[in-house]
């Protein structure tokens, strides 16, 4: 769950990145963040990941007031979210396996565990052939792919998805939409920062749009049926749902 | 921490010194150099202490005894001298011994005249101290003994010379102390260009949730192996080196020779290793706890 209760943000160079924005979006959503460059986009998930605090107001995500939150606090909130990046930060030193493997490792997680895990949610991304592969060696497609292996093998309850598709081709771009959708059906929340348009439009989420650190305009979420289930992703790759 | 969480950790430390192991080199080249230096200037003051030790030795203090004493009373005297936590070294010159070594200045009749009950010179003590700073307490308790009749001795000297040592003891603690604050300045620069390397590694360590000392430690390992490594190898090449000055400046006058290293190996080494790893680890932790509260926020 996410939460913005009249939020400010005012950097000190004066500018005023955030405007009196209120915002709810519930557990288990699916929502897009939508505007141009310098609309205030990235402060909203500075605020959310606890990067910067807000200027005036209160930000709650996952059942932390993230104004009250302690330094030392700070690292078992962010456990509870996983972080998929435009240009995938993947350690290019690490196999496929081990750049996983890492997100685990620096929770203190056991080997036998890490193994297990990380087999299971690359075998759902379809990445476990390339398990020994190193970034490099992969497209673009593939590598963010690993991206979204490494947010999702802590199983966070949010999932941050900054600008995911803005280096690969259409067709991956939609896949990779299609892979959080999915993802989302099993009961995680998704937040995906975009500025592609006809992408956002090719699903049927939530949209938000920032416009010079307001809100100019919300879809809410979309009425919808029973959902589709993960289970099919999972049984295809012959593993546990996630 | 759990213990394979520290199993992890340290495991990591070693494979970062390893991957960086060019930093590395140059950490470990920065950190010899410094530690070599810090350890010549340690080994110049235990010489030059060395030196003034020699000094001391030679200036003695000759304790007179009241002429009236009998064997008894002598020893007694000897053994309260010896009891002296600042006396280093005690010898006894009877009266007998001290007209022959001191008569044959003297014209022949008057050396005869002075011979057996008639013998004017004292029995004495000649002591020699270990802290010249102590001089004068020292010398009034001598003073205060039953049965001492005068103490004979150089005041200048041991002043001068107490005032000399203190200031290169001063001077060569001054010296060691700054240039292990050198070496920590240097160390923490250092670091701070291998965990700008691992920038990323850290950033990723940060978005999924890693403490800020789970961070640290492995960085905090890699100090202390540097060091260790600096240390073992600083000792070697300082052993090499005093030991070519050894031979080539051994003197007979005791004054001048340079201490065997065989009598300062081991303080060397413990300090070596200790030095090394005191500024490979501290080095870390500053320049991580710098970084990790500056510039170690989520997004880079």
């Amino acid at each position: 769950m996410i939460e913005f209760q009249g939020v400010y943000k005012t950097y000190q160079t004066g500018s005023h990145a955030l405007e009196d924005v209120n915002l709810h979006i519930d557990d288990g959503e699916f929502a897009f963040i939508v505007g141009a460059s310098g609309a205030g986009k990235s402060t909203f998930l500075k605020l959310i990941m606890r990067e910067e605090t807000p200027t005036a107001g209160e930000v709650i995500v996952n059942n932390y007031r993230l104004s009250r939150l302690k330094r030392n606090q700070v690292p078992y909130f962010r456990r509870t979210m996983g972080i998929v990046f435009q240009d995938f930060r993947l350690i290019n030193t690490m196999t496929v396996f081990e750049n996983v493997a890492f997100s685990m490792r620096v929770i203190g997680k056991k080997k036998k565990e890490i193994d297990r895990t990380v087999k299971h949610v690359l075998r759902v991304l379809d990445l476990h052939e390339k398990a020994n592969r190193y970034p490099l060696e992969l497209s673009g497609g593939e590598q963010q792919r690993v991206g979204l292996a490494r947010a999702l093998v802590n199983k966070p309850a949010l999932i941050i998805a900054d600008e995911p598709t803005g280096n690969v081709d259409p067709q991956m771009s939609h896949d990779i939409v299609e892979m959080l959708t999915q993802i989302n059906e099993k009961g995680t929340t998704v937040l995906m920062v975009t500025h592609e348009h006809e992408l956002v439009h090719q699903f049927d989420h939530r949209v938000i749009t920032l416009e010079k650190g307001h809100i100019v305009s919300d879809t809410g979420a979309p009425m919808r049926p029973a959902t589709v289930s993960l289970g099919s992703l999972a049984a295809e790759a012959g593993g546990d749902t996630l | 921490m759990k213990p394979h969480v520290i199993r992890y950790l340290i495991k990591e430390g070693c494979r970062n010194t390893w991957q960086n192991r060019l930093m590395a080199f140059a950490s470990v080249g920065v950190l010899i150099c410094c530690l070599l230096l810090t350890g010549f200037s340690y080994l110049l003051f235990v010489n030059v202490d060395h030196m003034f030790q020699n000094a001391y030795e030679q200036n003695v203090m000759a304790v007179y005894l009241d002429s009236d004493q009998d064997e008894e009373a002598v020893r007694r005297i000897g053994d309260t001298l010896q009891g002296m936590s600042n006396v280093a070294s005690l010898s006894f010159l009877s009266k007998e011994e001290f007209l022959a070594q001191y008569g044959e200045a003297l014209a022949d009749n008057t050396m005869e005249s002075f011979q057996g009950e008639n013998n004017p010179l004292p029995d004495t003590y000649i002591v020699s101290l270990r802290d010249l700073a102590l001089f004068q307490q020292t010398l009034d308790a001598i003073s205060a003994i039953d049965g001492v009749e005068e103490v004979s001795y150089d005041a200048n000297t041991a002043a001068t010379l107490t005032k000399v040592r203190q200031v290169v003891l001063v001077v060569g603690g001054s010296i060691i102390v700054v240039l292990l604050a050198v070496s920590l300045f240097i160390i923490v620069n250092t670091i701070k260009l291998t965990v700008y390397n691992r920038r990323l590694e850290i950033y990723i360590m940060k978005s999924v949730g890693a403490t800020d000392s789970f961070i640290r430690f492995p960085f905090v390992v890699e100090g202390m192996l540097l060091g260790l490594i600096a240390g073992g190898v600083g000792f070697g090449l300082i052993s090499l080196l005093y030991k070519v000055l050894y031979s080539h400046f051994s003197f007979d006058n005791p004054l001048l020779s340079l201490v065997p290293f065989s009598q300062e190996w081991l303080p060397l080494l413990v300090g070596f290793l200790a030095g090394g790893t005191l500024v490979g680890v501290c080095g870390s932790i500053i320049s991580m706890s710098k970084y990790l509260k500056q510039e170690g926020g989520l997004r880079s």
